[in-house]
C-alpha cells in the first residue's frame, strides 16, 4: 500500500509549569492516499497535537513524520509554510476566518500566500464558493454568515490551493446536528469524488465511525486502537 | 506573496484601524515637522547670510598676488619697493623665483576656465581740489565690469564712468557729504581739479632729487557710490575718489607691474578651482570663501543642533509607532495565527507590519514636511513683519529645498522602519498554535 503519511514514535513534550507533559508519547501511525480517517479521543489524548504536527504548525521532540517522503521534523520554519501552504488545508472547529475580510477575500487570502495572481485568486475563489453553496455569499463577512456558512467558507479556503491533505479539528464541534450532517457530507464527498485524504480529529466515535473508512484511537498521548 | 499584495494588506490594516493610525501618522507628523522646520530654518538662515555675501560682488573674486610677495609678508606689498634695499632679500629662507604680475599674466589668467575678468588693482596716488580745499587721496581704478555690480550695483547719485579713458570720477557719498553735507547730488556734473605727477615726471624728479611736479587736470564727477556696509576690503573699488581703470594705469607708477590682480570668476561655485589653478602657477591667491570656511562649519554646527533639537519629538513618535504596533499585534494576534496557518511564511508577516510601519512613516513624513512648510511661513510672516518695523531687509527665514524634502519623508520611512523592526519581528516569530487560541 502506498503511504501517504507516515509516523514513527512520534513525540511531542513539553514543559508546563514544573512538570513535563507528555503530549504525545510515542505514535506511530500509517495513512495511506485516499483515506478518511477519523482520530479518537477524550481531550488532552494528543489527538490535536498529532494534528497540529501533521499540518506543520508545529515541531515534534522527536521522532519522524513523512509526508509525500518528506521530512517534517527535518524542515526549516520557511518549509513548513511551504508544507502548510501546498500539501494541507485545515479546517478548524472555530472556524478561523478573517472577520475583517468577505468569504471572497478569506478564501483569496490563502492563494495570495502562494503567490496566485490577482485575476485568477478572484476567480477560484469565487468558483470554490460557487461549489459550496455559497455562490450569494461571497462578498458578507463571517459575522453576517451562520455557523455552517463559515464552516463552508473554510472548507473552500482549505481547497484554494489544491491540497492533498485535508486535515480538520473537530470540524462540527460548533454546529447543530442539521449543518454537522452538511458539513460532515461536504467531506465525505471531497474524499470520494475529489480524492482528497481527510484525517479528522473528533471526540465523537459515532461520527468518525459513520463517515470516515477507519478510525485511530488515542489516550494520554499514544495509540490505544487503530 | 508579492510585494504589492503584502502593500495591500497592509494598507488594508492600517485602514481598520483608522482613528490610531490617524493619531500615530499624527505624531511622527510633528516629529518630522519639528525636524524639517529646525533644519529649514539653519538652511535659510545660511541662505540668507550666503546671499549677501554673494551681493556684496565679494563672493566672486579672487585677489591675486605675485608670489615672491608672500614670504616676506603683507607689509612689504605697501612698501616703496620691491626692490629693496637689500633688506627684504633672502630674509626668509630660499627665495621663490618672482613672477611678476604683468599684463600677460593678466591675458594667461583670462584663458583658465570660468574666469569672467581680471583686471589690476591700480591705486593712483593724487591731491583733489575743490572750492579751494586740497586733499590727498590714493584713488582706485574701476573696472567697466564693475559696473551694475557690487558696490556699484545701485548708484546713489548720478551715473557709473561713461566710458574708460576718460578724465572722469566717482566719489563716495562719505567724501561727498564732506564736500557737500547738505546737497551732495549736487555735486554730480561739477569739476573738481586732480593734481597728479605722470610716471615719466616721477622718474625725472627722483634722478633729479627733487619733488615732482604735478600736473593739474580738471575731472567732472559723474556719480556718487554709497559704500557697500559688511564684509570688504579685498577687491573693494569703492575708495574716496575712483577713475576709470583704463585711465588710471596710464598715471599709476607701476605700469605693466601690478602689486596685485583681481580676478571675477562667472559664479561663486567656481572660486575654490580658479584660486587652486592659480596657485598652480606660481602665484598666491586668496578670496572671501577662505574666510568663509569658518563661517561654512559654524553653520554645520547650528544644523547639527538644530536638528538635535527637532529630534526629540521624531524620537517620540517613534516609540508612539512601536506602541500602536504591538498594540495592533496583539488585537491581531489571531489573525497572524490565521495567516501563519493558511501558509503565511515569517517572512509575509514580518513584511506586512514592515510595510504597515513604512507607510505610517511616509504619510507621516508627507504630512510633517507640510505642517513644517505651514508653521515655517507663519513664523516668517510674523518675524518679517518685526524685521521690518525695525527697518531690517526682509527674507525666507526658513528654506525647504528639495533634497530636505526628500531627506526628511526618506528619514521618517526610515525611522518608522526601525521602530517597526521590533514588533514586526515579533508578529513574525509568534507561534502560529498560540496565536490561534487567542481571543
Amino acid at each position: 500500500m502506498a503511504v501517504l503519511l507516515e509516523t514513527r514514535d512520534l513525540r511531542r513534550h513539553y514543559q508546563m509549569g514544573a512538570s513535563l507533559v507528555r503530549a504525545l508519547d510515542g505514535v506511530s501511525i500509517d495513512v495511506a492516499p485516499g483515506e478518511f480517517v477519523g482520530l479518537l479521543g477524550t481531550s488532552g489524548s494528543g489527538k490535536s497535537t498529532l494534528l497540529n504536527l501533521i499540518a506543520g504548525l508545529d515541531r515534534p521532540t522527536s521522532g519522524s513524520l513523512r509526508i509525500f517522503d518528506r521530512d517534517l521534523a527535518q524542515m526549516s520554519s520557511d518549509e513548513l509554510s511551504e508544507h502548510r501552504r501546498r500539501n494541507v488545508g485545515i479546517i478548524f472547529q472555530s472556524f478561523n476566518l478573517v472577520s475583517t475580510m468577505t468569504a471572497a477575500e478569506n478564501v483569496a487570502l490563502a492563494m495570495m500566500f502562494a503567490g496566485v495572481p490577482r485575476g485568477e485568486r478572484e476567480t477560484r475563489a469565487s468558483r470554490l464558493l460557487a461549489a459550496m453553496g455559497l455562490a450569494g455569499r461571497q462578498q458578507h463577512r463571517p459575522t453576517e454568515l451562520s455557523g455552517g456558512e463559515q464552516q463552508r467558507v473554510a472548507v473552500a479556503r482549505a481547497l484554494a490551493n489544491d491540497p492533498h491533505l485535508l486535515l480538520a479539528d473537530e470540524p462540527t464541534g460548533n454546529l447543530d446536528s442539521r449543518t454537522t450532517r452538511e458539513i460532515m457530507t461536504l467531506l465525505k464527498t471531497l474524499n470520494e469524488r475529489d480524492g482528497k485524504t481527510i484525517i479528522m480529529v473528533t471526540h465523537d466515535p459515532s461520527l468518525a465511525g459513520e463517515y470516515a473508512h477507519r478510525t485511530i484511537t488515542m489516550l494520554d498521548g499514544a495509540v490505544v486502537g487503530a | 506573496m508579492t510585494v504589492r499584495d503584502s502593500l495591500d494588506l497592509a494598507l488594508r490594516n492600517l485602514g481598520q484601524a483608522k482613528l490610531r493610525t490617524a493619531l500615530t501618522t499624527l505624531g511622527v507628523a510633528i516629529g518630522i515637522a519639528s525636524l524639517a522646520g529646525m533644519v529649514s530654518l539653519g538652511v535659510g538662515l545660511q541662505d540668507q547670510f550666503v546671499s549677501r555675501l554673494t551681493r556684496s560682488g565679494l563672493f566672486d573674486s579672487i585677489t591675486v598676488l605675485s608670489s615672491s610677495d608672500i614670504p616676506g609678508g603683507f607689509a612689504r606689498l605697501g612698501g616703496a619697493g620691491r626692490q629693496g634695499f637689500g633688506r627684504g632679500r633672502g630674509r626668509g629662507g630660499p627665495a621663490l623665483p618672482r613672477v611678476e604680475l604683468s599684463d600677460a599674466t593678466i591675458q594667461d589668467l583670462e584663458s583658465l576656465p570660468h574666469v569672467r575678468d581680471v583686471f589690476p588693482n591700480v591705486r593712483v596716488p593724487l591731491q583733489m581740489r575743490f572750492n579751494g580745499e586740497q586733499e590727498s587721496f590714493a584713488a582706485a581704478g574701476v573696472p567697466r565690469s564693475a559696473k551694475g555690480e557690487g558696490a556699484f550695483r545701485s548708484i546713489a547719485y548720478g551715473t557709473f564712468f561713461p566710458n574708460d579713458a576718460d578724465m572722469t570720477c566717482m566719489l563716495s557719498l562719505d567724501l561727498a557729504k564732506r564736500m557737500n553735507d547738505a546737497d551732495p547730488a549736487s555735486l554730480v556734473g561739477q569739476t573738481v581739479t586732480l593734481l597728479h605727477a605722470s610716471p615719466a615726471a616721477v622718474s625725472a624728479a627722483i634722478a633729479a632729487g627733487t619733488p615732482p611736479a604735478p600736473v593739474e587736470t580738471p575731472c567732472p564727477i559723474v556719480g556718487i557710490v554709497e559704500r557697500e556696509t559688511g564684509p570688504g576690503g579685498i577687491g573693494a573699488q569703492v575708495t574716496p575718489v575712483m577713475l576709470p581703470l583704463g585711465r588710471a594705469r596710464t598715471m599709476a607708477l607701476r605700469a605693466n607691474n601690478y602689486l596685485s590682480l583681481t580676478v571675477k570668476v562667472a559664479g561663486a561655485q567656481y572660486t575654490e578651482d580658479v584660486e587652486d589653478a592659480i596657485k598652480k602657477k606660481g602665484l598666491s591667491a586668496f578670496s572671501i570663501n577662505d574666510a568663509l570656511q569658518g563661517a561654512k562649519r559654524a553653520f554645520i554646527l547650528l544644523d547639527i543642533v538644530l536638528s538635535l533639537i527637532g529630534s526629540i519629538a521624531l524620537a517620540v513618535s517613534s516609540l508612539g509607532i512601536v506602541n500602536t504596533m504591538v498594540m495592533s499585534i496583539l488585537e491581531r494576534t489571531r489573525e497572524i495565527g490565521i495567516m501563519k496557518a493558511i501558509g503565511g511564511s515569517d517572512r509575509d508577516i514580518r513584511r506586512i507590519f514592515l510595510i504597515e510601519a513604512s507607510a505610517i512613516g511616509f504619510f507621516g513624513g508627507v504630512a510633517g514636511v507640510a505642517l513644517g512648510w505651514l508653521v515655517g511661513r507663519v513664523i516668517n510672516f510674523g518675524a518679517n513683519v518685526y524685521i521690518q518695523q525695525q527697518g531690517g531687509t526682509t527674507g525666507n527665514l526658513f528654506s525647504l529645498p528639495l533634497w530636505l524634502i526628500g531627506g526628511a519623508v526618506g528619514f521618517s520611512i526610515a525611522v518608522s522602519l526601525v521602530a517597526g523592526s521590533y514588533p514586526a519581528a515579533r508578529a513574525a516569530k509568534l507561534n502560529p498554535i498560540d496565536a490561534l487560541r487567542h481571543d
